[in-house]
């Protein structure tokens, strides 16, 4: 009598890749073909976790078509399924897999353009955090203002394409098919969450190294590095406007 | 079990579909049911339950705990449970008897499991760590059978019964989902509703199923996705006598209707109940 571990292991195989047949051996005749029962099960895993990612990347599936969609999400999930079970988590790994999917390789832009919906379902699905009061800047010590660090509100991230997915995901809101000019070159973008809903922010490349550098965790005087002084107070202003920042701390001399 | 709770009434599954329509209206259904896997990573959605929870007393319903995995459970996903319990103070928490996760890939379905005493020993011990990690009690729901284990050692009901006994918890019956075994592994629905213990379930789920042709045999699918199918009322009423009256919800999931079909569902199950509340009180009188 096989252990049940090895039962769930020889299921999963059957899910994910053909029936096997140790396991097709294990299930009582009750007058349904095994393999018809397996296929019961199989074909419910895969429309739901295919639900899950048009849920997650809606432009992405218009911009390839839904049969093409499904077809991609079939080989991924496949490859990648999910690791725990709050399927709005599901699907992080979706636009590197479709930058090495072959069936889609000619649209260089795709991948890019799932790591924008990706971005924009975090920040969707991201508890909602209380922005930056510039007030408990403003009593920070000069002396210590190079040293401060800011906590990203949550949802926020940082995306670099050379291709303008901002304005391919704009167009594509509704099904419309219809490419913006690709050749408008490349963009520097910041997703965020506020009370208002989920912002798309189309930065110069200053501005986005600036407020990217501080997302990761660096000090203001790591992120400032090589700015002048009217540039800094520009970007400050500029950061402390969009309400990307929750809190902040001052880094201690060992940890800055 | 649930102070001043609309008891023994029966509510509906609310998918976020509906939600904007409920808390708009604010109908008179006595209790919701929601999956609290979609509302675990904070977001609108975390703050449209607890706008709900304000005016409907509300029942968790989990899909993720895969408490017969032969793996560990996962301990994240607990805590995160433990978590929400503790924000919404639930009137019910539940989970399945079947398993979803094996070396790190969460398969999306209630898989089924061979009934042996490996496999008992292996749900006890998690739906105890379950019930210990959240400090209540759970209801523990059939599942829907497509396939059974030859080298099962015991019917379902029995297993169910022995989990109840040996970790205390509790037994959600879905009629739908005994229905559509019935039908598809040859289980003997009536034997089955004997041989639960009574006084152990809890509450009883509702639900519409689909019928599929396989190489023309006969197989129910347990869509969650139509009006609750007139065998399914048949069982229902043989349970409710079984049973007594108890809480009951009706869930709809795939192709969902307007809230006031699922409304309507939940009063003709409400009728039902109504009965089975009075030959329970006259039996008591008598």
């Amino acid at each position: 009598m096989p252990a049940l571990h090895e039962i769930q292991e020889l299921f999963k195989e059957s899910l994910l890749g053909g029936a096997s047949s140790a396991l097709l051996d294990l299930v009582e005749a009750d007058g349904l073909d095994p393999e018809a029962c397996l296929a019961v099960y199989r074909h419910h895993v895969f429309t739901t976790l295919t639900a899950a990612l048009e849920a997650a990347f809606p432009v992405v599936c218009r911009l390839v078509d839904p049969r093409f969609f499904a077809y991609a999400a079939d080989a991924f999930v496949r490859q990648h399924p999910p690791a725990g079970p709050c399927l709005d988590e599901y699907g992080g790994a979706f636009a590197d897999f479709l930058a090495a999917f072959e069936a889609s390789t000619h649209l260089s832009w795709l991948p890019d353009v799932a790591r924008l919906e990706w971005a924009i379902h975090r920040a969707t699905n991201a508890p909602a955090a209380e922005p930056l009061d510039p007030v408990r800047l403003a009593r920070v010590a000069a002396a210590d203002m190079a040293r401060l660090r800011f906590v990203p509100i949550p949802g926020l991230a940082y995306l670099a394409s050379p291709w303008p997915v901002d304005a391919i995901w704009r167009a594509h809101q509704e099904p419309v098919r219809m490419l913006p000019d690709l050749a408008a070159g490349s963009v520097c973008l910041e997703v965020t969450r506020s009370a208002e809903g989920i912002r798309v922010r189309s930065l110069d490349l200053l501005s986005f190294t600036f407020r990217r550098t501080l997302a990761e965790g660096h000090t203001l005087g790591e992120a400032a590095e090589g700015a002048s002084h009217l540039d800094l107070m520009d970007l400050i202003r500029h950061f402390l406007e969009a309400n990307i920042f929750g809190s902040f701390t001052v880094a201690t001399a060992e940890g800055a | 079990m649930l102070a001043g709770a609309p008891w023994a009434r029966a509510g509906i599954g609310l998918r976020s579909r509906h939600v904007s329509e409920l808390l708009t209206r604010r109908p008179a259904v006595p209790w919701l049911e929601v999956h609290p896997e979609n509302f675990m990573s904070g977001g609108t959605a975390c703050a449209s339950l607890e706008a709900v929870r304000r005016d409907y007393p509300v029942s968790l319903h989990g899909v993720g705990l895969s408490l017969g995995t032969a793996d560990e459970l996962d301990r994240r996903h607990l805590d995160r449970l433990r978590s929400l319990v503790d924000r919404t103070q639930p009137c019910l928490v539940s989970e399945h008897l079947s398993w979803s996760t094996t070396g790190g890939a969460y398969l999306n379905h209630l898989l089924p499991l061979p009934y042996t005493e490996e496999s008992l020993a292996v749900v006890a011990e998690h739906v105890v760590q379950a019930q210990e990690a959240l400090g209540r009690r759970m209801l523990i729901e059939n599942p829907s059978s497509y396939l059974r284990f030859r080298h099962s050692s015991m019917g379902e009901a029995e297993f169910l019964a022995a989990l109840s006994r040996r970790t205390g918890c509790g037994i959600l019956c879905d009629v739908n989902n005994l229905h559509v075994s019935a039908c598809n592994v040859g289980l003997d629905a009536d034997a089955y509703l004997e041989m639960l213990p009574a006084p152990a379930v809890g509450e009883i789920h509702l639900a519409g199923h689909a019928v599929n042709d396989a190489d023309g045999r006969t197989i129910l699918i347990d869509d969650h996705g139509s009006r609750v199918a007139l065998a399914v009322w048949v069982l229902y009423r043989k349970a409710l006598a079984r049973f007594g009256p108890v809480p009951t919800l009706v869930e709809w999931d795939t192709d969902l209707p307007e809230l006031d079909v699922l409304l309507g569902e939940a009063h003709t199950a409400d009728g039902i109940l109504a009965e089975a509340v009075g030959r329970t009180e006259h039996a008591r009188a008598a």
